[in-house]
Parts: C-alpha cells; structure tokens; sequence
C-alpha cells in the first residue's frame, strides 16, 4: 500500500494538463489492473502495489507536465507500456501515478530514404509491421511477446530479439528516442546528435544510458527505429541430440560458423526436452533418445540464404545431430516451444495438472559457463521444488545473446512454474530467494543476472549492486543528479540507495 | 484455497495506511451470493489468463486498439474475477469495464491456453461468456447502463429492437415486422423459415428481399414466422437474461406451432444465439437444424440451383464478420461466393489477420459507446482504402450499418454479400440499404 497522499488538488492539475474526459483514472478497477505484469505476482499482497492516479496521455508535452507535477508534490511516477515485462519494470513499489502511455501509439513518420520509422512509444511491433508490409521493411524487434509489448516497454527493458544475431537488438534497433527527464525536460538521445544517425563521436553515448532505464530515468515519448528490409528467404532447421553435450558444441560450431545471415542459434537442454513432452501424445511422438535440440534460423537474400542453409545442414550434423525434415522442425519443435508458458502444463510432485505461472529467470553468461550454470540451476531449482509444492521445474533453452556477434555470450533461461494460487507469504519469500541463488550463480560464474528482462524486481534488485561493482557508485550518482527527488519508479534496483546516503 | 480463508487473512493483516482520497483499497470486502457464484464458476477460467498473462489478446481486440486502456482488455476482464475473489473489487468497482466489448471473440481465439493447446486439453478461455455473466450481474444489481435500460425497454414493448430509433413513433414495431417482404409473396410456415433479424426487418431491408429472392430464384421452399420477435440474443448480450429467454421462448413456440424444422439465420448473430443459446435454454428440446445463410447460398451456387450470370464490376475486398470468422469459424463459405461472382476482383486479406478487424457493430457497443464503435469502423474502412477497393462487402448487417457511416467518409461502399449476389443473379432487390 502506498504511503502517499495525493491530493485532490493534483487530480485537478492532472485533469487540467490531460483535458480529456477519461484519462485521469482513480477508481479501483484502473488501479488493480495496473499493479503487475504477466511474472509471478504476490496477489496476497495485491493492494501494496498498486498505484494511486493513473494517466493516460497523448503528447510528450503532457507528461514532461505530469513529471513537472509529481517533483513538485514529490509524488512517485512510474511508466507503464504494454506491462508485459517478467520483471515487474512497470510494477509501482510506491503507489503514485502510473503514466500508461498506450495511447501514444501513432506512426508519425515512414522515412524510406533514410530507412527510418518514427513511432509513439505505445505502438506494438507486430501491429508496426503490418503497417510497413507494403513498403517492403520490417522493424525486427522480435521477442517472444512480439504480439503483445510495446515499443515503450522495449526501451524501458533493452530487450532482446529473437533475431539479434543477425538484426540487432532494441538497444541497436532503436536509432534515438525522445525522453522526458525525472525532472520534466523533453530531451532526445542518440548516439550523438541527429535523429537518423546511427554513429557519432561527438558527446556521450546518452542513448545507451537510458537505454533499459527500467523507468528509473524518466518516460520514453517517442522513438526513431531502424527499418530493415523485409527478407528475401528464411531458413530454420532444427537438429536432435542423444545428449546435451553434443548439442552444445553444435550450438557453437553455429554459431562462430561466420554466417552472416544466421538469426540466431537456440537450444533446448535435456529438463526442457521433457517439459515439452508432457503432452507428447497430442503431437508427434519424439523417439526416446532424445535429449536436447539446437536450431539455427537464417535471413537474407535468396542467395545468401540458399547457400548458408547448406552449412547450417552440415555444421548441425556434423557432430551427429539428426535433422529431424522441414515438417517436424518446423510443425512440432517450434509449435512446442509457443507452448512454453502455457499455465495447462504446470504439474504438481504427482504429476496431476495445475495452472501454472510462468517465472522465467534469465542471464547472459560466457558460452564456456553454461553447462556448469545450467547444472546450479536445476540443482537450485530441485530444492525448492522438493520443499514447496508449487514450483515445478520447465527446463531451460539458451539462445545467442550478442548482437550480429553469436559466437561468444549466451541468454540462457529457466523457465520454472509457480502455483500462484496457492502461494501465501512463506513461499512468496522462497521464490525470491529462489529467483536470488538463481541471479547469483550467473554473476559468480562472469555474467550477468539478466540479458533481457531487467533486474527490477525482488531477488534480482538486491544483487544489481554486486553485480555492477565499483560502477554502482556511478549509478547512483547518475539517478541522483537525473531525479533529485527520487520520484522516477522508485524502488527498483536497490537505487533508493542513491538517496539514503544523501540523508544520512 | 476457500475465499472465506481468504478474507479473514486479509482481514487480520491489515494494511498500511489509506492512500488516495477517492476510496479504501485496504479492506477487503465479503461478496454477496451471486458475486461468490459468479467467481466460483469463472475462477479457473480466470487464473488460467491471470496466472499466465501472455497478453497476446489485446492488439486483437477492437476496443483496445481504439481506447487504449488496460481496464478495456481481456486480460483484465479476467484479472478483476480474481480481484473480486479476493474482495478488492465489487460488481460496482468493474461494471464499466465490461461494458468495453463487442463479444467477437478474437481474444479467445487468439490466446495461446486456446491457440497451443486448447485442442488437447479441451481447454478454451472463455471472455465473451465472462462478459455476459458480468453484465448479467449488472442488470441484477440495477447496475445496467442508461442506454441499455432503454433498449431492452423498448425492444420488450415492441417485441423487437428499436433500431430506427428510441425516440419518436418509428415504424419499428410488430405491425411493420413484415414490411421489408412487400410483394414478395412469401408464405407463413413451412418446413423451413428465414428469421429475419430486427436489423434487416426495418433498416437494412435490401438485405432480407435479397435473401428471400435468392431463395425463390433457387427455388427453396421457405416461410415466415406467424409472429416474429426479436432473437432475444442482444438482450442476452448486454446482460438481460430473462428478457432474453422469454423472447426466445416465444420464437420457439411459434416455431413449434406451425411444424417449422429448419430455421434459416441470415444474420451471424441470429447464427450464434440460435447454435449456443437456444440449445443452453431449451436443451434437448431444441431440436431444430439452423441453417446460416452464407452455407446456404455458398451450396446452392455450387449446386448450380443459383446462375450468377451478370457480372459485376467492382472491385472489392471482404471484411470477416466476427460471429462467423472468430465466433463460428465460417470464412470459406464467403470466399468461395465472392470468388463466383463474375467480373468481380476480389483482393482478399486472410481470416487471421482480420481476428483484429471489427466492425465495433456487436455486443450493444453502438447502443453505449457510439464513438468507439465509429472508430472501429473507421479503422476497418482505412485497412480497406490501402486495398484501393471501391466496395467492402459484409455479411453481417448488423456490421453494414457502422461500416456505411465510415464508408461514406472513406469513399468506400459497403454492401451485403448476399445483395451482390442478388444483382449477379439478375434480381431486383428493391427495399433500401440506409434509413
């Protein structure tokens, strides 16, 4: 429950600043229903998170107004797009308004000269694309929640395509956003200045400061993205393995193959490959040998794809991985991996069907780490599910992680279910201390706790500052000078810590 | 776990201090009979979304493209069943929510629980049926919005929707519920009878001569009701239940009187009510086949019992009504009589990319929120005029009425598909398409 008073008088102001019927929202409904996000949700604690105002503007003009408001009254502000993050980015911890910029969702400009599309932080991609099909270009952000996040929320996290090997990530896709300040100034990020440039020396590289600013340093207004063009032909092929080990030195020989076409290199290890059996009789039943899967997609140009097709066939067999024909590849291991997160196949210890959250704790890690991270995980993961029974193990995938650099770094997730319905306080605290071992083990083995979704939420935001060392001190030297008042979605990555010394 | 164990947790552990000025989010409140039926019922329905928040729902969902406001989405018809489990929201706190839906099903379809693995768990979220109940709550609890009040008032008076208007004296009552068949001489009874929705009876008649002639021209025997109501279904769709099932009671009766077995929809929504409603109010003793127009005419073209012989000249593009493409999963039929037409270029866009299309003409949208449903057409006809048609087709009058407004705007015209395939067989429609 927040500890803020707003008062009347602000509902006014925001009213006066917003002029439009409906979008100053204080009654209950609109505030429950933006008080979480798809992760696990402490729903016995539903009422501590939600916010007090929620606003929906239209301009940048109005939330640089908003922002100007809330440091006067010292009331939190926390940005909300699609709310579809696994990190709580856009959970208010402190109440205050929730600015959901949704309604921010016009395409202003298709610059085809200059391969550049400028949106409202509200759009969603899949719904971009289809208006860009026409004039042949695509913006390929493509995570797994392609149909659902926002543009808004894409920057907010400096999320991570499933294509970025081959196109980039948002960090690279976005060429420069307009944002508005923990203080209210309206300012524009690039890499230096210019709207459609993708390089500069001059300045700070200020965009990717605020790149993955988790709504700690201010709200994204507009956005200036990369437009690619749509490709000639597409390639994927899925390779099976009688063990992980295989399979992992496959992923790599695909991975620094030097293809320049590759999308991306992905594999299921072995707690996966059962996971997505459990309900094998309802697809295509996979021989017993198989243990893990590694696939390999490519985009280009007709020639480019017809030959590298031919080396991603003889790369991913030539350890002994068995290509299991277009149909299979594409009809059944693909379609399985849509159903990861679907709540029907949570299982309790005797195996009987229980919805199921989804908790996908992810990491980039050095490739050579991932076995070793990987068998901490599970290790982790089988505590807890012997001790509670409402977690359930989904096994893990890994995924290249770089940008137009596959060869090195890896994303690597466990997916693991969480019996929402039956949580009450003592197993809320072990997921977060489940989520806390699971963060640790990728920072002690060199990497990092998260490559896509944000260390904001309870677990991960306690480890941002082990993680970030003796460059934590910048941090917070930063967030102090950018929000004086701290009003910017307070709360989040250990950073009310930047004030706390202030203070004392 | 119980709600009352639920409840006296809460109750014991009360929360910090009260935060906004508006209202208490702290103390849970106790449900009443029928809200603690109403989540019971719908809980597992609920977490399966809540638990889950895939989300993918919303960029379908015609009101949510337009408002832009979580409270409109599916996901949050969902959420607020868990929340009022819970006792942090009651049956006042979320009405106005779900007043935000046409009922056209694209979320259902479109949720990966339905998409990935619906086939094999037998599994299907269900939103629209959560909407109704919810309204249905509303309209118990005196909770029902103004402008359905009035509605479902006058559509009991007049023993069917006020379509051309609830002011004034509109020839929109059961005297002129035949009107539209002026010279058609078509016979009451039969084996088989066309229901002609309130919709076609009094606004769009062009629709129902065009239906009746096609039918003739084929020669297929059909009749009339002795005394046609409303279906009932818009009543059922806003939430008035009762009023809902004595209308189709009604129908039934008359059915039964004159031996009917075959009822003919010519509308979707007829479709939906006659295929799903009837059958959960009468159970087994409904026991007539429903024919929907659209199957009809596409096999009697097929047939050859229908020449298309005049070519038209237009070309056109095809918007999936709702309660067939997302709701009854009717969408070759169309295609393969637009496809018959001769002259016709029909530029086509797949029924998966128009689970997001909408006319914003169902689930009483227009009758509360005329804007929005404006919108919605407006943003269907702009998806048209990138096709450069000079002709959207429908097959769904309920759809033609908002989609005419925009297309007039867009420079597009609307038509019936079964009016284009009138015209093709050389009919005469008469009638009008616009009041």
């Amino acid at each position: 429950m927040s500890t803020i008073s707003i008062e009347d008088e602000v509902i006014d102001r925001l009213n006066a600043i917003l002029g439009e019927d409906g979008a100053v929202l204080t009654n209950k409904s609109s505030r429950f229903n933006r008080a979480r996000v798809p992760a696990p949700f402490p729903v016995h604690r539903w009422e501590e998170f939600i916010p007090d105002i929620v606003v929906l503007p239209r301009t940048a003009e109005q939330v640089s107004q908003i922002v100007k408001l809330a440091n006067e009254y010292k009331i939190p502000v926390v940005p909300r797009a699609g709310g579809t993050g696994l990190a709580d980015g856009a959970v208010p911890m402190k109440g205050g308004i929730v600015v959901d910029i949704k309604r921010m969702d016009q395409i202003k400009e298709i610059d085809l000269v200059n391969n550049t599309v400028t949106v409202g932080p509200g759009i969603n991609m899949q719904t971009l694309n289809r208006s860009l099909k026409k004039h042949g270009v695509i913006y390929p952000d493509d995570p797994a929640s392609y149909a659902c996040a926002l543009v808004g929320g894409r920057i907010g996290t400096s999320g991570l395509s499933l294509l970025g090997a081959r196109y980039g990530h948002t960090r690279d896709l976005v060429i420069s956003f307009e944002i508005v300040t923990p203080t209210g100034e309206i300012i524009e990020v690039g890499e230096g200045g210019g709207r459609k440039v993708r390089k500069s020396s001059t300045g700070y590289h200020l965009k990717q400061l605020f790149m993955g600013h988790q709504g700690t340093l201010g709200i994204v207004t507009e956005a200036t993205l990369e437009l690619v063009p749509r490709a000639e032909a597409e390639f994927a092929a899925f390779f099976l393995f009688e063990d992980y080990e295989t399979a992992y030195k496959t992923f790599a020989l695909i991975a620094k193959s030097g293809l320049a076409t590759l999308g991306g290199v992905m594999m299921f290890d072995p707690e996966k490959v059962d996971y997505l059996r459990r309900d094998d009789e309802a697809y295509i039943i996979q021989p017993d040998w198989v243990k893990a899967v590694c696939a390999a997609s490519l985009f280009g140009t007709k020639i480019e794809v017809e030959v590298g097709a031919k080396k991603v066939m003889e790369l991913g067999r030539s350890l002994g991985g068995r290509y299991i024909g277009d149909e299979i590849a594409a009809g059944d291991w693909a379609a399985r991996h849509d159903r990861y997160a679907n709540p029907l196949h949570g299982r309790d210890k005797d195996g009987k069907v229980v919805p199921m959250s989804w908790h996908c704790e992810d990491a980039a890690v050095p490739y050579s780490e991932v076995p070793e991270v990987l068998r901490k995980w599970h290790e982790i993961a089988k505590r807890y599910v012997d001790q509670y029974d409402i977690f359930d193990d989904w096994g893990a995938f890994q995924y290249t992680n770089g940008a137009h650099k596959p060869w090195a770094d890896v994303l690597v997730e466990i997916d693991m279910g969480l019996w929402e319905d039956r949580m009450d306080e003592e197993s809320w605290q072990a997921f977060v201390s489940l989520k806390r071992e699971i963060a640790q083990v990728a920072i002690d083995h060199g990497g990092s706790m998260s490559s896509c979704h944000g260390a904001t939420r309870a677990g991960d935001a306690e480890l941002v500052p082990t993680e970030m060392g003796a460059s934590w001190e910048v941090m917070k030297t930063i967030k102090r000078a950018l929000d004086p008042n701290n009003i910017m979605n307070p709360g989040k990555q250990s950073l009310d810590e930047a004030y706390e010394e202030v203070t004392a | 776990m119980s709600n009352e164990h639920e409840h006296n947790e809460s109750a014991t552990a009360p929360t910090a201090a009260t935060a906004a000025t508006t209202v208490d989010l702290g103390t849970p409140q106790f449900l009443g009979e029928v809200e603690q039926a109403f989540v019971e019922k719908w809980h597992e329905n609920a977490t399966g979304c809540f638990s889950s928040g895939h989300k993918f729902c919303r960029e379908v969902c015609p009101v949510t493209q337009v408002t832009r406001n979580e409270n409109h989405t599916p996901t949050a018809f969902h959420a607020n069943v868990i929340a009022m489990e819970k006792g942090h929201l009651t049956v006042e706190d979320v009405a106005d929510d779900y007043v935000h839906c046409t009922q056209c099903g694209g979320c259902e379809v479109r949720c990966p629980n339905t998409l990935m693995v619906g086939d094999f768990y037998r599994a299907r979220t269900e939103t629209v049926k959560v909407v109704r109940a919810m309204r249905a709550m509303l309209v118990d609890k005196g909770l029902d919005r103004e402008g359905w009040k009035v509605w479902n008032r006058l559509t009991n008076e007049l023993k069917n929707e006020p379509v051309l208007g609830v002011e004034g004296d509109s020839p929109n009552a059961q005297a002129q519920v035949r009107d539209w068949a002026e010279g058609l001489d078509i016979p009451i009874g039969g084996d088989t009878i066309m229901f002609v929705d309130c919709e076609a009876a009094y606004y769009r008649t062009s629709v129902p001569r065009a239906t009746a002639q096609i039918l003739q021209a084929a020669g297929y025997e059909f009749g009339l009701m002795n005394e046609q109501w409303c279906c009932g279904g818009p009543a059922g769709e806003m939430g008035y239940v009762e009023q809902s099932m004595a209308f189709a009671r009604h129908n039934v009766d008359d059915w039964r009187k004159s031996g009917v077995k075959r009822i003919i929809a010519i509308e979707p929504h007829d479709y939906v009510h006659f295929t799903e409603d009837y059958p959960a109010y009468f159970g087994e003793e409904f026991d007539f086949e429903v024919v929907q127009i659209i199957d009809l005419v596409a096999e009697l073209i097929r047939d050859g019992r229908l020449k298309l012989t005049e070519p038209i000249d237009r070309v056109v593009t095809y918007h999936d009504p709702c309660r067939l493409n997302k709701r009854k999963g009717i969408h070759e039929a169309p295609r393969e009589i637009l496809r018959s037409i001769p002259g016709l270029t029909f530029k086509d866009v797949d029924r998966v990319t128009q689970w997001s299309y909408c006319s914003g003409g169902g689930g009483g949208l227009p009758i509360e929120k005329p804007e929005i449903t404006a919108e919605i057409s407006r943003r269907r006809l702009e998806k048209a005029s990138e096709l450069e048609v000079d002709t959207l087709v429908s097959a769904c009058v309920w759809s033609e009425r908002p989609l005419t407004a925009a297309g007039d705007e867009a420079g597009i015209e609307v038509k019936d598909i079964i009016e284009l395939v009138a015209e093709s067989a050389g009919i005469e429609i008469g009638g009008r398409t616009r009041a």
